[in-house]
C-alpha cells in the first residue's frame, strides 16, 4: 500500500465529501485523515488515503476529475514521499494572537518572522473584516516554539514586528487558555 | 484547537477586565532560625529569607510573561514572629521587624507578612513582647506587616488582647501621624485567622505548615462584574440564580488560572504548592473593584438595604466556582470590602451609603471584616477595641474568620479625607456612633468563652 494526498477546491456546496469519497471508495482507497474547512464561500478539503500498489496517481486524478470538474471542483493529488518529512524539534505549544486594523502584508509579516526563526504553525485563523470590532479583525496562530530557542529574543522579535505593522500582539503558553475554558 | 471564542474571551479578560494573579506569596519558615540571641537570629533569618526567596520576583515576572498573565503582587509571608522569637524583649522585636524589612527590600518583595502572635487563650512573654513593639515595628519599616489572633471559635475572644490591640492601633496611629496613620493599614487583628493566607497585611507561615511553600491569592472582581453586565444584556430577563451560575463560572476560570500560575511557579522555586485562596480582591481602580459588582446586581451603591443578601450569594457563588477548579483551596476565600482600597466602595462610604454597621452586617457573609475603614482620629483606644470585639464575636460565632484593619486617623474628623497611598488607596472617614459608650465593658477584659457547637441557631 502506498499513500496519497488529496486536495480539493471549490465553491461550497452539499455533497463535495460525498463525491470524493466515492471516488476513493470505488476505487480502493482507504481514507486515513481528512480536513476541511470553509471560508467565506469557498470549500477546501485535504484528505490522506492509503491506495492500492495497482493504482496509478495518474488514474485516481482522472476519476476524481471526471466526477469533480462538472461540480465546479478542483482537485490536486500527490503520492506521500516518505523521504523528507520534516522532523520537529522539541517544541512548546503557545498560542499568538494579533488584533489590528487590516492593511497589506499583516500576515506576511508575521510568519516570515515565525519562518525565521523556525516556529512552526500548527493551526492559523485569521479574520480581516475592518472596522474597530476586535474580533472582526485578528490573527490566531497556534505555534510550536522550539525548546532549545530563546524564548525572550523571539518575544521581543515579535512585539517589534508588531509594532512596525501597527499590531497588538500577545504571545501566551497554549495551556493558560485550556486552564481557563476547559474541565 | 482552540476555538476562537475560547482565545478572544480570554484576551478580553486580560485586556479589559483586569484578569491576573493578585499575589505569589512564599511562605518560609523562621523556626530554625530561633535563637536566644538577637544578632543571631535576625542574622539567620536574613540569611535564609535572601536565600530561598531569591529568585521569587524573576521567577514570577518569567511565568507571568509566559502565560500572559501578570503577578501583581510577590510576597513573603514568615513563621509568627512572637513564636519564633519568643525569649526577645520589646527592643529587639522591633530589631526583628527592621531585619525583615531590609530582607523583603534585598529580594525585592513589596510586603513581608508575619510580624504575628496568636494570643486567643492568652499570651507568652514573647506575644506580649511583639504587641508591645508593633508600633514602632510598623512605624520604623515600610514592608512589613502585622497580624494578632486575638479570638477563635475554639478559644472564645481574649478581651485582653482586644483591649491591648485598641491600643496598640492608637499608638501605631500617633506615630504614623504625619502619614495619616498609615502603620495601622498594615495590622489586623483576627478571630480565626487561616495559616495559609496569601494575602497581606494577614500573611503568615502557620505553626502547621512545611519549611518553605507557595501559595497564590487571584482576585479578578472586574472579570465577575463583566460577566454580570453581559449576561444581563444578553438576556434582560435572567434572574439572580442564573447570575449565580455565572459567576460560579467566571470563578472557576479565575482559579484555574491562579492554580496553573501557582503550581508552575511553585515548580520552578522547587517548593511545595500549598493553597489558591480564592477571593475577589479589589484595587483602588476603575473596572477592579468589588462594589462595582453589586451595581450590576442592581443595587444602586453598596450598602444600601440588599447588600448583605447581593454579597452572600457572590461570596457563596465564588467559593462554589473556585472549589471545584482547585482541590487546595484555603487562606481567605471570600469577597473583600476593603473601604478605601475599593474606589467604589469609599466612595459609598462617603456619600454615607455605607456605615461601619452595614459593614459589620456584610462582614458575617463574607472574609476578612472591617477592612481599611478610616475613623476620626480621637477615636479612643476602648471604642476602637469595641469595634474589634463586635467584629470577632461575628467570626467566633460564626466559624469564620473575620478581622479588623481600623486606621484612627490622627487629628482628622469623620467626613475628612484619608490618604494611604498606592494600593492601600484612600477613604473618608467615617464615624463610629456612640464614643466612650463601651469603656466600662471593655474594661471588664477577661475571655470571652468559647460559643457552644450545637444549638445552631
Amino acid at each position: 500500500m502506498k499513500k496519497a494526498i488529496v486536495s480539493v477546491i471549490g465553491h461550497d456546496r452539499p455533497g463535495i465529501i460525498a463525491a470524493v469519497a466515492d471516488v476513493l471508495f470505488v476505487s480502493g482507497c482507504n481514507i486515513e485523515d481528512v480536513s476541511q474547512t470553509i471560508l467565506q464561500t469557498e470549500f477546501a478539503g485535504v484528505f490522506i488515503a492509503s491506495i492500492p500498489d495497482s493504482l496509478e496517481t495518474g488514474e485516481l486524478v482522472r476519476r476524481l476529475g471526471e466526477k469533480l470538474e462538472p461540480m465546479g471542483l478542483a482537485a490536486l493529488v500527490r503520492e506521500m514521499d516518505p523521504a523528507g518529512i520534516w522532523g520537529a524539534p522539541a517544541s512548546e505549544p503557545f498560542v499568538i494572537t494579533t488584533l489590528g486594523p487590516d492593511r497589506l502584508g499583516l500576515v506576511a509579516g508575521i510568519t516570515e518572522l515565525l519562518a525565521s526563526f523556525g516556529v512552526n504553525i500548527a493551526s492559523l485563523k485569521a479574520v480581516f473584516r475592518g472596522g474597530v470590532n476586535p474580533r472582526s479583525n485578528i490573527m490566531i496562530y497556534e505555534v510550536d516554539i522550539p525548546s532549545a530557542l530563546d524564548q525572550n529574543l523571539f518575544r521581543e522579535a515579535l512585539y517589534e514586528r508588531g509594532r512596525e505593522l501597527g499590531l497588538e500582539i500577545s504571545l501566551q503558553h497554549r495551556d493558560i487558555f485550556e486552564a481557563i475554558h476547559r474541565i | 484547537m482552540l476555538s476562537d471564542r475560547e482565545v478572544i474571551s480570554t484576551l478580553e479578560m486580560l485586556r479589559h477586565e483586569h484578569l491576573d494573579v493578585r499575589t505569589v506569596t512564599l511562605g518560609i519558615s523562621l523556626f530554625d532560625c530561633a535563637s536566644g540571641d538577637i544578632g543571631r537570629f535576625t542574622a539567620m533569618l536574613r540569611e535564609k529569607i535572601c536565600r530561598i526567596a531569591s529568585g521569587l520576583v524573576e521567577v514570577c515576572d518569567q511565568v507571568g510573561v509566559r502565560y500572559g498573565i501578570p503577578i501583581v503582587n510577590k510576597r513573603i509571608a514568615v513563621s509568627p514572629i512572637a513564636v519564633a522569637a519568643c525569649a526577645m524583649s520589646t527592643g529587639q522585636m522591633v530589631e526583628a521587624a527592621v531585619a525583615l524589612d531590609s530582607a523583603a527590600r534585598e529580594v525585592g518583595v513589596d510586603f513581608i507578612g508575619g510580624f504575628t502572635a496568636l494570643v486567643e487563650k492568652g499570651f507568652t512573654s514573647g506575644d506580649r513582647a511583639l504587641i508591645e513593639a508593633i508600633p514602632d515595628a510598623l512605624a520604623s519599616t515600610e514592608r512589613v506587616c502585622s497580624s494578632v489572633n486575638v479570638a477563635s471559635t475554639r478559644a472564645g475572644i481574649n478581651m485582653d488582647a482586644v483591649y491591648l490591640m485598641g491600643k496598640t492601633i492608637k499608638r501605631a496611629a500617633e506615630l504614623t501621624s504625619e502619614r495619616d496613620g498609615v502603620a495601622c493599614a498594615k495590622l489586623c487583628v483576627f478571630a480565626n485567622i487561616p495559616e495559609d493566607i496569601p494575602f497581606m497585611a494577614g500573611a503568615y507561615l502557620g505553626v502547621g505548615e512545611p519549611d518553605q511553600v507557595i501559595n497564590v491569592g487571584v482576585s479578578g472582581p472586574g472579570v465577575v462584574k463583566m460577566a454580570i453586565d453581559r449576561a444581563r444584556a444578553a438576556n434582560p430577563g435572567i434572574d439572580l440564580g442564573e447570575l449565580s451560575e455565572i459567576i460560579k463560572h467566571t470563578s472557576f476560570k479565575v482559579t484555574k488560572v491562579g492554580e496553573l500560575i501557582g503550581r508552575e511557579v511553585a515548580r520552578l522555586l522547587g517548593v511545595t504548592f500549598g493553597v489558591v485562596d480564592l477571593s475577589l480582591a479589589p484595587t483602588p481602580n476603575v473596572g477592579d473593584s468589588v462594589g462595582e459588582i453589586f451595581q450590576s446586581l442592581g443595587l444602586s451603591h453598596i450598602g444600601v438595604p440588599g447588600s448583605t443578601a447581593a454579597l452572600a450569594m457572590l461570596n457563596d457563588a465564588v467559593k462554589k466556582g473556585g472549589a471545584f477548579a482547585s482541590s487546595y483551596v484555603g487562606g481567605l476565600s471570600g469577597a473583600f470590602i476593603p473601604v478605601s482600597e475599593d474606589l467604589n466602595i469609599a466612595e459609598s462610604a462617603r456619600k454615607g451609603f455605607l456605615s461601619i454597621e452595614k459593614l459589620e452586617a456584610m462582614t458575617s457573609v463574607c472574609s476578612v471584616g472591617l477592612d481599611m475603614v478610616a475613623l476620626a482620629g480621637d477615636t479612643s483606644a476602648e471604642t476602637l477595641a469595641a469595634i474589634i470585639a463586635d467584629e470577632m464575636a461575628i467570626g467566633v460565632i460564626n466559624r469564620k474568620t473575620t478581622a479588623a484593619r481600623l486606621i484612627p486617623v490622627p487629628g482628622k474628623k469623620a467626613g475628612e479625607k484619608a490618604f494611604f497611598g498606592g494600593l492601600l488607596g484612600e477613604a473618608t472617614i467615617i464615624s463610629a456612633r456612640g464614643e466612650n459608650g463601651s469603656s466600662d465593658f471593655i474594661r471588664l477584659g477577661g475571655r470571652i468563652p468559647a460559643p457552644v457547637q450545637s444549638m445552631t441557631n
